[in-house]
């Protein structure tokens, strides 16, 4: 007894119980359910059986049906295209901000503050707010558009199969940026002034330096900023319920939204529930790059 | 009168039901329905609730896309209300695993509830296996609204709005103008059940329906809809925009036409600055069948109530109260027996006679237990025919396999 | 050292880019104070022309909704403290060490997050219902929401670990402090701005929470904020502006408070407790 207290105060016991408390939570709430759905997604389940643990078993019955669906391959691709832009998308802009706002001029913590603004948005907002502007005849983008000489016809961002999922892919790029740029400034912030000094006296031009010091110096948070990205990305369910619904023709339409649509509008929770098992492939690639990221740390 | 001796029926009808439990607690039973402050469903329930009947109502509003989710999933937890408001086409799931309670008997001794009182297409939604598993909250369908002032200025004769398909489409042509952000129609073709409910009555006037959708008829249905997105005589935003959205274009003056029901008449009192009309849904060609959509929620009680006696005695009590469901609520009743009293607003009183008209020829969608899926085919045929990767035919023949799998 | 014409070149640049990102917020303020019609004018009008400011006291009464706001200060504490109080040892540890267990760890951490909330929701009402912590409502949405911002937090908290210096923990250590006294006296005082920002970010976001509360919580009196705006937004809307005032009021005092608050937590991000 003495010894497990001792360890808990000063030995690997006191890492165990803080690593165990939380992952112990996270399984109880996160991984139970998770398994809940990819047990689901091997049974038959309707109304009267959401609630058991045990349904007829029906083999990979759910993920046959829903490989015959047309629609499975253009959802996964449109999955592949919103997750892959909305993260390129983000990371870029939220770079450029965070370089830019690295410059430490007057005033510039101010203003990088208020670009946090869409991370206190709840997402039901956000969504309102962007279903607004992107509306075709009388939304605000299209009048800029227009008026900037941009376009010259309006552009139907929510009905037009070739628009509806970049109309998605702006707004969550709009809303991601903030994470990006916070997460990426304190990157920068870690890269010690004298490094780059050095590289000035060795001749490196600005771009050199970005290439050669501070992106292999920021490969863990960029590791982190991805990953996290990514997850985040694959969560994105508000927009789309807000600005399109996955429409029209599904064209814009990605596995999160399919799986509940499926789940809660078809009320076929099996087939939802195999698809959201398909996901857990998404963010495994997320996790990894993430993990593989942490590699490269260096402790203080 | 017959609504005074309706209450008492109820009154009298609760006192003998529950007089030995009148001195205890009172019995509490729970309602979800989607009805706000405003509207008869939650008004309903808190005179019901209040009346010294040792019945208490727990009154949750729910939102209309969350009603069948939350209760299948409170169903399946044991955590389901005692009453429950769910929309027509949706009623077939649930009575059909028997989620919901047989109140065939229960209808059959009520002196407030009458089945024969019932328009055949409310009471058929109701109706599974030739048992009542509900009664119908109200009812409604579509009809063309039509702005007048805009009708005389692109010298339209007002008096003899489009009564055929294609009288619709040059109709919409003439009064189409994009200069002046003018739409020649309005509808809603969005990927919803909003999408089947607008389509259904266009296939079914021309020989097709819910289970065989591919007919020659509703191709063409389909291509004439296909028209109006093509040549923009509809806005593109027809496809993501539900009815509610679509009409209000119209009462803001962008859009002269527009396809929609009667839960718009005060809001188009309200609103529209200009003079407008309704006409019954324009038909395949002269003299061709009339059909309509048939849409509107059913009360039912759950399988799982404890208290069915008292849950139905709330029925009973909203079932007297539907002659104000026009006067006060501006909802149809889902009955015959009822006459409606003229409001006095002209535009409202002339339309409602057409709506009236029209509810004749409301046929419901199903009752199918796998109503959704069948539906789901329908709007992806919509959505791939509209958007022009399919044909129409190709569409619907699609929607057709889907929906043949599903029935087989 | 750079002149003072860059320094507000730069600053203009930066006011520009603000105002663009910003505009989304602008468009929700506008919107709230247009008349039914104007929200629809073609073309859209970028000063309302007769502001109604009225608005915000008539909303705020008719949804009743300090209710809300304080259901959803409930709801955010909540999930803050626990995400706190169980992920800052988490990734105290998960930054201390570098091994094989340590990457299984933080892989489980991000694998645990794969399905967005509208999927979780059917498994956690159930198990809900069946433990019975349906009956406690907000709390049940707080240890969801809490499962749920946990892997966000250990990750941007483990870099600020990261940042404590090994040798000022094994210093104390040598002192002859337990590992309990090391971690409380030397390395948490060490990462405080981190965990303090990284709370405040958690929230942030778990006031803005939905998905679970829509369907935990029954009770219209227990209710947040966001549920409250969704009951308003039903497909059959036509008060926009209201919607967009409740949007308003409900946004705008965390929006003051990060705004006041913001130097700090920037500045905590960036500086000092990260490097």
């Amino acid at each position: 007894m003495r010894r497990i207290m001792m360890s808990v105060v000063d030995g690997k016991g006191f890492d165990l119980i803080l690593v165990g408390a939380a992952l112990i939570f996270l399984f109880l709430f996160s991984g139970l359910p998770l398994l809940y759905n990819i047990l689901m997604s091997f049974q038959e389940v309707d109304m009267f059986s959401l609630g058991k643990f045990f349904r007829p078993f029906v083999g990979l019955d759910n993920y046959r049906a829903l490989l015959s669906q047309p629609a499975f391959w253009p959802i996964m691709w449109n999955t592949i295209v919103f997750v892959t832009c909305s993260i390129g998308g983000q990371f870029l802009v939220g770079f450029s901000l965070a370089l830019f706002f690295n410059l430490n001029f007057v005033g510039s913590t101010f203003i990088r503050g208020l670009f946090l603004v869409s991370w206190v948005m709840p997402g039901l907002v956000v969504g309102a707010i962007w279903n607004w502007i992107l509306a075709g005849d009388f939304g605000v983008l299209n009048y800029f558009l227009e008026n900037l000489g941009i376009i010259d016809e309006k552009i139907f961002w929510r009905s037009d199969i070739n628009y509806s999922l970049w109309a998605v892919i702006i707004t969550n790029i709009w809303l991601g940026t903030a994470f990006n740029m916070i997460l990426l400034s304190v990157g920068l912030a870690g890269i010690p002034e004298d490094v780059y000094e050095a590289a000035e006296l060795d001749g490196a031009n600005a771009i050199q330096r970005l290439w050669t010091i501070t992106l292999p110096m920021m490969r863990s948070t960029i590791g982190a900023v991805v990953s996290l990205g990514l997850i985040f990305t694959l969560q994105q369910f508000d927009l789309f319920a807000a600005i399109t619904s996955g429409g029209p023709a599904n064209s814009s339409n990605v596995a999160q939204y399919w799986a509940w649509e499926l789940s809660f509008r078809q009320y076929d929770f099996a087939k939802g529930a195999a698809i959201s098992t398909l996901m857990i492939f998404f963010v495994m690639f997320a996790a990894i790059v993430y993990v593989r990221s942490t590699k490269h740390e260096v402790r203080g | 009168m017959n609504m005074t001796k309706q209450l008492l029926g109820v009154s009298l009808l609760a006192l003998t039901a529950f007089g030995s439990a009148a001195f205890a607690e009172d019995v509490t039973i729970t309602i979800w329905s989607l009805d706000d402050e405003t509207q008869p469903a939650y008004t309903y329930a808190q005179e019901f609730s209040a009346m010294d009947n040792g019945i208490t109502i727990d009154y949750r509003e729910i939102q209309f896309d969350d009603v069948v989710s939350e209760s299948m999933r409170a169903f399946a937890t044991g955590q389901a209300p005692d009453i429950i408001a769910v929309d027509n086409p949706e009623h077939a799931l649930f009575a059909a695993r028997g989620a919901f309670l047989d109140i065939t008997d229960m209808i059959a001794a009520s002196d407030a509830i009458n089945a024969e009182n019932y328009f055949p297409g409310p009471l058929n939604s109701v109706t599974w296996d030739g048992q009542y598993y509900g009664v119908p909250k109200a009812t409604n369908t579509i009809a063309l609204y039509y702005n007048v002032d805009m009708f005389t200025a692109h010298g339209l004769d007002p008096d003899s709005p489009p009564s055929t398909w294609d009288e619709l489409v040059d109709a919409a042509r003439a009064l189409n103008d994009p200069d002046n952000n003018i739409y020649g129609i309005a509808f809603s073709a969005k990927a919803s059940e909003e999408g089947t409910f607008q389509f259904l009555p266009w296939a079914q006037m021309a020989g097709g329906g819910y289970e065989n959708i591919n007919t020659a008829g509703a191709v063409r249905a389909m291509d004439i809809w296909r028209t109006l997105l093509d040549d923009k005589l509809a806005s593109p935003d027809t496809l993501t925009r539900g009815q509610w959205d679509s009409t209000g274009t119209f009462n803001a003056g962008n859009a002269a036409m527009v396809i929609s029901g009667p839960w718009e008449l005060n809001r188009m009192v309200e609103e529209a600055q200009f003079d407008w009309r309704v006409a019954l849904l324009p038909v395949p060609e002269e003299g061709a069948e009339r059909a309509s959509a048939m849409g509107d929620f059913n009360w039912a009680i759950f399988q799982s109530s404890d208290h069915p006696a008292e849950a139905f005695a709330a029925l009973e009590y909203f079932a007297s109260q539907d002659d104000r469901l026009f006067p006060e609520f501006g909802q149809l009743p889902a009955r015959s027996d009822i006459a409606l009293p003229p409001t006095g607003v002209a535009p409202k009183d002339a339309a409602l006679i057409v709506f009236l008209e029209q509810l004749q020829y409301a046929q419901a969608r199903g009752p199918h237990p796998d109503s959704p899926q069948i539906s789901k085919a329908i709007q992806d045929a919509i959505q791939l025919s509209l958007t022009g990767q399919l044909s129409s035919q190709e569409a619907l023949d699609q929607a057709q396999a889907t929906i043949d799998a599903i029935l087989n | 050292m750079t002149s003072n014409r860059i320094q507000y070149t730069l600053l203009g640049i930066a006011v520009i880019f603000a105002l663009v990102y910003l505009f989304p917020l602008y468009w929700m303020y506008v919107t709230a104070l247009k008349s039914g019609t104007e929200i629809f004018a073609i073309p859209p009008t970028f000063v309302p022309n007769e502001p109604n400011w009225g608005v915000f006291g008539y909303v705020w009464e008719v949804r009743g909704m300090g209710k809300f706001l304080w259901n959803s200060l409930v709801i955010a504490t909540g999930t803050m403290i626990i995400t706190a109080g169980l992920g800052t040892g988490c990734a105290y540890v998960l930054a201390r060490y570098r091994n094989v267990w340590i990457d299984v760890a933080l892989f489980l951490i991000l694998m645990l997050q794969v399905l967005p909330a509208s999927l979780m929701i059917t498994p956690l009402f159930v198990g809900f219902s069946q433990i019975g912590l349906l009956n406690t409502p907000r709390f049940a949405v707080i240890l969801a929401v809490s499962a749920k911002a946990m892997p966000f937090f250990v990750i941007l908290v483990r870099a600020t670990f990261m940042a404590v210096p090994g040798e000022l923990e094994e210093a104390a250590l040598v002192d002859g402090n337990s590992r309990v006294g090391a971690f409380v006296s030397i390395v948490l005082p060490l990462a405080k701005n981190g965990v303090l920002v990284s709370a405040i970010l958690i929230f942030m976001q778990a006031f803005g929470e939905f998905v679970y509360s829509k369907s935990i919580i029954q009770d219209v009196n227990l209710q947040p904020a966001s549920v409250g705006l969704n009951a308003f937004m039903g497909p059959n809307t036509i008060e926009w502006n209201n919607i967009m005032a409740y949007a308003t009021i409900y946004v705008t005092p965390i929006l003051a408070a990060f705004v006041l608050l913001q130097q700090r937590i920037v500045a905590g991000l960036t500086s000092g407790a990260l490097k």
